[in-house]
């Protein structure tokens, strides 16, 4: 058995707040996390590079943004899109116009700029809750997307209006551009989301994600008990839209290379997040990554199932897919509207009684 | 005031002796459109008192503790907590000054534990910034961990041990009135103000509840504003009785004065006009 833990047995609250109490999760974590950078590596390919690996780390790389926004705080948001675009031309801009500035601090300024950007248009959140902050957003991600086809100092006056990625080195070793060998940027790519799941998980876990969580569950009480709500809004659309400012960063220069912002940053990518966040559960960092997982892989799997496997023709597959994975949200939200994350710790809960089940 | 002094070293010693006067409501009047709610009423709270508020549905009770922790704002009067004069504040500059307090619907963070939610109350006692709580480790952990053993104490004071890491939302109505109690201390109150604190429990919950109140009262000092229903309670817990009828103010005093003032004898039994 994985988990086994018949009482509590801490002894002071510093091992009360590990954020893997149990012994046996600890090493499983601590031993994939090793398998993931120093196996993998070894072994990953261009294609499990560019359709599998690299979409899952910057899709769960959004998803935390969007979790720490929506999850934690509440607030909805459809500008996910928007604001990942606002990352990718930030990276861009920054790329060409500071051409010895190191990739992975491009990565987080970008993140910076998309904060500010994203700190202005939470400012109606302090107004407007629910789905009327929705709308709101939902013109951010309109505006944002406008404002990149239409003012050419952003894709630096190219005749395309496209924006492509150049050549960056981490160490030498390049991990953005054409020539890059898909272990560095898979290795690149996990190097931040690892760094930032681990940021999102402290401050999630301190003052200020009560704060947020706070505001989430009773904005009223909060502001009695001493919550700034301006403050705690404020400050979880800065910290998700830099999540979403990295992601969109990495999407644009380690993942896709080139970009074009109507197609690469529409609104099906603020409602594919969203799934993901919903699907993954709301309020949890590993959610974030089940729900990143569950959309990104399940795609893959069922194509390579159905063209692979059966050999039925491309066309039939990609239809057929679509309609299997809409049909297995909707299974997953009958099932556990609380998302993957819940269910895992509904199985934990049981293996720790079984097989005694009383 | 300054906003970066202690909220903590400033609670400890604000230089007012116990029965001195703590707050001091003056000719407070306030009106929703047409309808006022609580038309010139003035009285006062002493330093380490319980002092209660009573008065049939509708007479102003639960706004007027709105009014004083900056919840509602009165078009007239003034509010002076210790010693400070204020009229306009928002709700949570009176919680960083030192007033906390309970809902009469139980207003707790549902999604979130016992302990999250005692840990929250402690909200503007803590300090570190943005940049420490993204590392953790270090000064956030440290300061988390001294509110931590503060918020225990809190806990084994209320007899929630068993709940500590319950999501509230799950918890019977009795016990979410505990940590609802629980949030509001964990502020370490100057000025703690309850909204029916025994609202809708049974004799057993309410005479738990009684002992708390006595507890916090005696054992930290803790200056206590309590609206409630239940007569019994209100004169056994009490020291001084203000009852507010239809906005106004209709008595003030020990619960023996306000048993036998005919004015509140009428409010609540009705006169007759012949």
């Amino acid at each position: 058995m994985l988990y086994r833990e018949t009482g509590d047995f801490k002894s002071n609250y510093a091992a009360d707040q590990q954020t893997f109490p149990i012994k046996s999760e600890r090493y499983l974590f601590w031993a994939a996390m090793a398998f993931a950078f120093l196996v993998v590596p070894f072994f990953i390919n261009d294609y499990w590079e560019k359709s599998v690996i690299v979409p899952l780390l910057v899709w769960a790389m959004a998803a935390l943004g969007l979790n720490i926004l929506t999850g934690y705080c509440g607030q909805v948001s459809l500008g996910t899109g928007g604001f990942m675009a606002v990352g990718a031309y930030a990276c861009y801009k920054l790329m060409t116009g500071f051409p010895d500035l190191n990739i992975f601090f491009v990565v987080i300024l970008s993140g910076g700029v998309t904060a500010l950007v994203g700190m202005l248009f939470g400012l109606p959140s302090l107004r407007i809750k629910g789905f009327y902050l929705a709308v709101a957003t939902l013109a951010a991600q309109f505006f944002l997307v406008w404002l990149f086809n239409k003012v050419p100092w952003f894709y630096n006056y190219s005749a395309s209006g496209q924006i492509t990625a150049p050549e960056r080195t981490i160490f030498g070793i390049a991990v953005t551009g054409a020539t890059a060998p898909p272990w560095a940027t898979y290795l690149f790519c996990l190097a931040m989301v690892f760094i930032f799941a681990w940021i999102a998980r402290n401050l999630t876990r301190g003052q200020l994600g009560r704060s947020w969580m706070a505001i989430r569950d009773m904005d009223i009480a909060a502001e009695i008990i001493g919550v700034q709500p301006m403050k705690a809004k404020i400050s979880a659309f800065a910290v998700s839209s830099f999540y979403i400012g990295a992601a969109g960063a990495l999407y644009f220069s380690v993942w896709l290379g080139a970009a074009e912002p109507t197609e690469a940053f529409g609104i099906d990518k603020s409602f594919l997040v969203l799934f993901m966040v919903i699907i993954g559960g709301l309020g949890s960092i590993l959610g974030s990554f089940l729900g990143a997982a569950f959309l990104t892989l399940m795609p893959v799997l069922l194509k390579n199932v159905m063209v692979g496997g059966l050999g039925w023709p491309t066309d039939l597959a990609a239809h057929i897919e679509i309609m299997l994975v809409g049909g297995l949200i909707v299974f997953f939200l009958i099932v556990e509207p609380h998302g993957l994350a819940q269910l895992w710790r509904l199985a934990k809960e049981k293996l720790r009684l079984w097989p005694f089940p009383y | 005031m300054n906003q970066h002094i202690d909220p903590g070293s400033l609670r400890a010693d604000d230089g007012i002796e116990r029965g001195g006067m703590l707050l001091h409501v003056d000719n407070i009047s306030l009106s929703f459109g047409g309808v006022k709610a609580i038309a010139d009423i003035s009285f006062d709270i002493k330093k380490g008192e319980i002092r209660a508020i009573i008065g049939p549905n509708g007479a102003g009770k639960t706004s007027m503790l709105n009014v004083i922790n900056g919840f509602y704002h009165p078009q007239e009067g003034t509010i002076t907590f210790r010693g400070e004069k204020r009229r306009h504040m928002r709700p949570h500059r009176a919680a960083s000054q030192g007033i906390a307090r309970t809902f009469q619907n139980i207003a707790l963070f549902k999604g979130m534990s016992t302990l999250d939610n005692i840990m929250t109350g402690r909200m503007t006692l803590m300090r570190s910034n943005i940049l420490a709580q993204a590392l953790w480790f270090g000064p956030a952990q440290k300061e988390e961990l001294a509110h931590r053993e503060t918020v225990e104490k809190i806990i084994d004071f209320l007899e929630i041990e068993h709940i500590r890491k319950t999501p509230v939302g799950r918890l019977p109505y009795g016990l979410q009135k505990r940590v609802e109690l629980g949030r509001a201390l964990a502020a370490d109150p100057a000025l703690l103000l309850l909204d029916e604190p025994m609202a809708g429990m049974n004799l057993e919950e309410k005479e738990d509840m009684s002992r708390f109140v006595l507890d916090v009262n005696q054992q930290f000092g803790t200056t206590i504003a309590l609206i409630e229903h239940d007569m019994g309670v209100v004169m056994d817990l009490s020291d001084r009785v203000v009852v507010l009828d239809y906005g106004r103010k209709i008595g003030d005093g020990s619960p023996d004065e306000v048993r036998n003032n005919q004015d509140v004898i009428d409010a609540y039994l009705g006169v007759s006009h012949d």
